[in-house]
């Protein structure tokens, strides 16, 4: 009479790994288990509790891969993969020869204790006007997050109506994130913004003209250790007409620091450029084309850059080095035009050098 | 119980046995003698893996309804913790390998399945294996002559690889340019990656030119061509033969797919003498393209209004080339069973995961 003993069933450490073990076995169903060595796997099976509520016959699916072992009047599963936190698992205990239902026995893995401490730390574009067909946004984090959230936790909506833009975004898949998976990026979709392909005549637009625009960052992100974010983060930008040249770096300003300082030299943009790409797209040489050491950084609304050098500025001539695939709000580069209409006379795609712009320190009064 | 042992003369392609770092695991091809190309989009990597599976039968047929929850109780998890991010056919045996992460965030785990014929799955050892791997560097990168140090924030995800006569096939997408980039990297790997990257660009209706990334491809006629499908939804036709490095290669765009309906994948297979390809997507039903309409189609030079007209359901579209609805709902994976049919992974209206072989005669 089996059924009337009571199993009981514990996490235990087992050569470096979680394992599950299970106790007070009857005297004889231990020596039924003993017979044969196979008679264990015939007997015992494991299985995630969510199977058993699937709807999906048990009986037709494996069981969880791993090695069960009979140690000191206990069984002890050892798994292939790791339990996972917070799952809770079946042991299914069947009468000898499987001609009768199982016995279930549950048990949960607890979960860490934690609480919320990530936090989405900016949204770029910071510009407070976009184009309408604005390319991509960035999400900064700040602790590394979890992949399978960006649909879900990111979204868009008009700030007047409240009402969400549906499927503003490509579906995230696969989600675009930088190695530490702390920024993510969210393209808006393309299909809808390049003239004369089908879902650009279709339905238009992913953003609205004339629109004030808000994007969220929802708190049901998830971070690596799978928390939520402690707050939701929202920017709201007003949405303007098209935006399709070519980036043109005869078009900047450039306002150069004075001799002997370390004053900043700001290059100001005819438009707000991609935040990402500013971060390695320029660069300030020598006159012998020796970069100077220094820091760039985009500066506000992502219309300028700003560079400090480590040591002062000198009286030769310097230069700015442009990188070809540097690309604005909405995807046009020095390259080439984002959608080109090759029926208007656009110039073509130009093939990739870096442009370079001289530039003196002003002297010193 | 199958037994799987060395394949393979590993020396002759590189492969050296020992324990591959293996961050994360997304698109699937084989390559010659079953070696098995993994791309790894966390570590930037892609892995060329011995699976050891040496089993010369005939390739059987897959069917297994509810193949995710199969999976899931296997990896000790709910359906909700499973990814399944690619499948691919092993060209001799016919069994089904599929790259999975169980997980996410710290406890994220790549595991890579095995399927056989009859159904029962196992997971490929990464450890101990005969490997080789070549890095996903990131070609602008590589001349960048700033002394300043920057952070390590740009990456290349690969949408989708394909192993072509001594090369591996790569398309990609950056976090950072909106860019259309096809890698071409030879394989046994050297190190020589970025000296045979393309530009490719399509023209929609003759009108407008424009980069994308690739987000599936597969090559057919003997691998002169290949077929494309975009994040922004054409599906254009290249010609390997145009495939130097150095050169604008223009893409012919043969078919559109409509608004929110993006490209998944697709496979070719050859029945009655003639070649085919399917292309399914995530809204709109699978599609089937015969290669000799695309050979004599010309570059879509007008909108196909019959989307603008029908945009739900573009069954028989004005423009382009004439594609023939199948009824198979829910395709998100195809893979060719070595000739004789095609595999697919359908998702019901219920999210539940299943495996489908289908004969060539029944497509």
């Amino acid at each position: 009479m089996t059924r009337c003993r009571q199993l009981h069933l514990e996490w235990l450490e087992h050569r470096g790994r979680t394992c599950l073990r299970v106790r007070g076995w009857a005297e004889s169903e231990w020596h039924g288990f003993g017979v044969m060595a196979s008679a264990l796997d015939r007997r015992l099976s494991i299985l995630p509790s969510d199977v058993l509520e699937s709807g999906v016959d048990f009986r037709t699916v494996p069981t969880l891969a791993g090695e069960l072992i009979m140690e000191h009047a206990s069984v002890c599963f050892v798994p292939r993969f790791p339990f996972m936190d917070g799952t809770s698992y079946t042991l299914l205990v069947y009468p000898d020869g499987r001609s009768e239902g199982p016995e279930a026995w549950a048990i949960r893995r607890p979960l860490p204790p934690s609480a919320p401490h990530t936090e989405a730390l900016a949204i770029y574009p910071t510009a407070a006007a976009l184009p309408v067909n604005l390319l991509r946004i960035y999400v900064h984090f700040s602790g590394p997050m979890s992949e399978g959230w960006a649909g879900r936790a990111v979204r868009a909506c008009c700030e007047d109506t409240r009402e969400v833009l549906e499927e503003a975004f490509l579906p995230p898949d696969p989600e675009l994130w930088d190695p530490e998976r702390r920024r993510l990026t969210m393209l808006l979709d393309p299909g809808r913004i390049k003239r004369g392909l089908a879902p650009n005549r279709e339905v238009g637009y992913p953003l609205v003209e004339g629109a004030t625009v808000k994007v969220i960052v929802d708190t049901e992100f998830r971070d690596a250790s799978d928390q939520p974010l402690k707050s939701a983060v929202k920017r709201s930008y007003r949405i303007g007409p098209a935006l399709r040249s070519r980036v043109c770096p005869e078009h900047w300003r450039l306002k150069a620091p004075k001799i002997g300082s370390l004053g900043q030299l700001k290059i100001q943009f005819d438009r707000p450029m991609d935040h990402a790409l500013l971060q390695r797209g320029l660069t300030v040489c020598d006159a012998d084309g020796v970069p100077v050491p220094g820091l760039g950084a985009p500066g506000a609304s992502e219309e300028s850059w700003l560079f400090t050098p480590d040591s002062p500025w000198g009286e030769g001539r310097y230069r700015l080095l442009v990188e070809p695939r540097l690309e604005d709000v909405a995807g046009n580069s020095l390259l080439r035009v984002f959608d080109r209409d090759v029926t208007k006379d656009e110039p073509p795609p130009l093939r990739g050098r870096r442009v370079r712009l001289d530039f003196s320190c002003a002297s010193t009064p | 119980m199958v037994e799987y042992g060395t394949a393979i003369h590993v020396e002759d392609f590189g492969l050296e046995v020992g324990t591959p770092t293996v961050r994360s695991v997304g698109p699937l091809t084989f390559g010659p003698e079953g070696i098995l190309f993994v791309a790894d989009n966390v570590g930037a990597v892609i892995f060329a893996i011995d699976v050891g599976d040496s089993n010369n039968g005939r390739p059987q047929s897959v069917d297994m309804t509810n193949f995710d929850t199969s999976l899931a109780s296997y990896l000790g998890c709910s359906r909700d913790d499973l990814a399944i991010r690619d499948m691919a056919v092993h060209p001799r045996s016919g069994n089904v390998y599929f790259s999975v992460i169980r997980g996410s965030g710290d406890a994220a785990l790549p595991v890579i399945i095995r399927v056989s014929g009859g159904g029962a799955i196992s997971d490929v050892p990464l450890e101990n294996v005969a490997f080789s791997q070549t890095v996903i560097t990131d070609a602008a990168d590589k001349d960048d002559p700033r002394l300043v140090t920057r952070e390590k924030l740009r990456t290349v995800t690969v949408t989708d690889m394909s192993y072509v006569d001594g090369l591996l096939l790569v398309a990609g997408t950056s976090n950072e340019e909106f860019s259309s980039t096809l890698r071409r990297i030879p394989f046994p790997f050297n190190g020589d990656v970025d000296s045979n990257s393309l530009e490719i660009f399509h023209v929609s209706h003759g009108k407008y030119e424009s980069e994308a990334p690739i987000r599936a491809f597969v090559p057919y006629q003997g691998n002169a061509s290949i077929l494309a499908s975009y994040t922004c939804t054409p599906v254009v036709q290249f010609s390997i033969a145009e495939f130097e490095p150095g050169k604008k290669v223009m893409g012919k765009t043969v078919a559109e797919l409509g608004a929110h309906n993006r490209p998944l994948d697709l496979v070719s297979y050859e029945h009655g003498g003639w070649e085919y390809l399917l292309v399914c997507n995530d809204r709109h039903p699978l599609f089937k393209i015969a290669c000799k309409d695309i050979d004599v189609q010309g570059p879509l030079t007008v909108p196909d209004d019959s989307l603008d007209e029908s945009p739900a359901d573009p069954v028989t579209p004005g423009v382009g080339v004439p594609r023939q609805l199948l009824p198979h709902a829910g395709v998100k994976r195809m893979a060719s069973l070595n000739g004789s049919g095609v595999l697919m992974m359908q998702q019901d209206e219920d999210g539940n995961i299943h495996l489908h072989s289908y004969s060539v005669e029944s497509l």
